[in-house]
């Protein structure tokens, strides 16, 4: 696995050590890692000799407590490319290889999690669900847009988080049948697409709204708020009202002017625009209900 | 809100194409004589039109320019003070062009 | 904002060229919109010069003397005033035709397709324009 430290000899010399740490034991331990980590820059290298191709990357880095890196740049990396090589992939590579201070979240590396969104080659992506095969070179890798860096690729996602949670997104329903809750099919499918959010951040990080106000609730909170009030097991007039309230703020939907572009860089295929729109219709309804 | 620019939007999208018509194609913009737009001004149908026309068009151009304000990120004290502004401006420019559209139509004299 | 350190904004225009088509057409519909609600002011306020033509005598009306038709010819024959209303022409238009998109847009119609009916909404704002620029020219170098 790219990420175990390749072995070394300093295992023989240190058992020959007298118990105890010494100043000497220190110095060969430092020398040892040096060691590795020159032999893995010249792992690297033979590897991308060895392979027919090598990827180009340009990565952002800033780190506010290290002088170097108070003013962002770019670096690069050069990454052997093995056939079907994401791009999650080749920024774990550079990470082992070549800087291990390269910063980044990742986790399941399957799209289910939606910890590595990133600025990729202008537009957001999942770094495991993007072929390096289909990206032109440089690939330029950038933490998403409109949010706090924190350091290199990793943004604060506090803010996303809060949209989320204003929105309520949980079940309220006071009253539960005694036997089970049941759901039509035709229900489940019209809530099927909205139910795929991994809570990513890649839409709200595209739309240009949510960049210039702050208090805008995003596409994903808003689609998650759809999920809810569109679910007919959460069926009391009361609870749908009270949703829609929270939905037509003046921050709320209406501040979507169907730009589209979360639609498009959703990992899920969520089509959000239109459940924007959707709940937009019910709120109109909802209030012409009254004249 | 929402709604209402939308309907006027779909009002404008009607009369802004023939306003246009009018007074580029049928008639031609330098052949305009005082004359002219009184002829025009005094069909009250084409009066009417024409004082909806402002209406609508100041109204969806005044909420177009503060939610654009709004998308943008004001708040607070200069969002109140914006809100009262375009009111104001939009409130003097229905008043101006009434004014004007009475004196066209020989109303007022 | 939201920004500890300013990148540039994603919309910074520097990278347009990794706009989508939504983006344009927001960009472009804000854009017409202010340039439309400036010009129905500064419109009103030439048609004020109405007000005064309304009281000059009934001869100088019919002969089209009065300072409203004045105004108007003295405007109408420069070359510029000519050249700015081809450009709210295309304004208009573009404004039109994207915000017919947007209502289509806002009854569920052409979502799948938004991106297609924005680029038919500026090619059909270019052959309009094209195709008007012999009639707004025309009377020009005194009518």
């Amino acid at each position: 696995m790219s990420t175990q430290v390749p072995e070394s000899e300093t295992e023989a010399e240190t058992e020959t050590e007298p118990a105890g740490e010494s100043a000497q034991d220190r110095r060969m331990a430092k020398k040892a890692a040096k060691r590795e980590y020159r032999d893995s820059q010249k792992k690297a290298e033979e590897e991308i000799r060895a392979a027919e191709e090598s990827v180009h990357l340009k990565v952002f880095r800033y780190d506010p407590e290290v002088e170097d890196k108070q003013e962002p740049r770019f670096d690069d990396f050069y990454v052997p490319y093995t056939k079907g090589m994401t791009v999650l992939d080749a920024l774990m590579y550079a990470r082992d290889h070549y800087d291990s201070s390269l910063t980044f979240r990742h986790s399941c590396r399957q799209a289910v999690c939606g910890s590595d969104a990133m600025f990729v080659n202008g537009r957001q992506r999942l770094c495991c669900k993007t072929q390096l095969s289909e990206l032109a070179e440089p690939v330029r890798i950038e933490p998403l847009p409109h949010q706090d860096v924190v350091k290199d690729l990793v943004v604060d996602m506090e803010h996303f988080y809060d949209q989320m949670h204003a929105v309520e997104p949980y079940f309220q329903s006071e009253d539960v049948p005694t036997e089970e809750q049941r759901q039509s099919r035709e229900n489940r499918e019209k809530i099927k697409m909205s139910t795929r959010c991994i809570w990513c951040g890649a839409c709200m990080s595209s739309c240009n709204i949510a960049a210039g106000d702050n208090e805008y609730l995003g596409p994903a909170a808003i689609n998650k708020a759809y999920r809810f009030y569109m679910d007919e097991r959460e069926d009391e007039e009361e609870l749908k009202e009270h949703r829609l309230r929270i939905l037509e703020q003046e921050h709320g939907v209406w501040r979507c002017q169907t730009q589209f572009s979360c639609t498009e860089v959703c990992p899920k295929d969520i089509p959000l625009t239109e459940h924007i729109q959707e709940l937009k219709r019910e709120a109109v309804k909802n209030n012409l209900k009254f004249w | 809100m929402w709604l209402l620019q939308r309907v006027t939007a779909a009002f404008l999208v009607l009369v802004l194409a023939f306003h246009f018509f009018l007074l580029h194609f049928y008639h031609h913009a330098f052949e305009i004589t005082f004359a002219g737009t009184q002829t025009r001004m005094q069909d009250i149908g084409y009066f009417a039109t024409m004082w909806l026309f402002l209406v609508t068009a100041t109204f969806h151009g005044v909420n177009g320019v503060y939610n654009a304000l709004v998308n943008q990120g004001i708040s607070g004290t200069p969002k109140t003070a914006v809100k009262a502004i375009l009111g104001l401006a939009g409130l003097l420019l229905v008043a101006q062009g009434t004014r004007v559209a009475l004196y066209m139509n020989g109303f007022l004299a | 904002m939201s920004q500890s350190y300013n990148r540039g904004l994603v919309e910074d225009f520097s990278r347009w060229k990794e706009f989508s088509a939504g983006m344009w057409a927001w960009i472009f519909h804000k854009f017409t919109g202010w340039v439309l609600i400036g010009y129905l002011f500064t419109h009103i306020a030439v048609l004020s010069t109405a007000i005064e033509a309304s009281s000059a005598s009934s001869s100088a009306i019919s002969e089209g003397t009065d300072v409203y038709s004045t105004t108007l010819t003295l405007l109408e024959s420069t070359f510029v005033v000519r050249l700015l209303e081809v450009g709210l022409l295309a304004v208009a238009v573009f404004h039109i035709l994207n915000g017919i998109r947007l209502l289509l847009v806002d009854l569920g119609i052409g979502l799948e397709s938004q991106d297609k009916t924005f680029y038919a909404s500026l090619v059909l704002t270019g052959a309009i324009i094209v195709a008007s620029v012999p009639t707004f020219m025309a009377g020009l170098g005194g009518a």
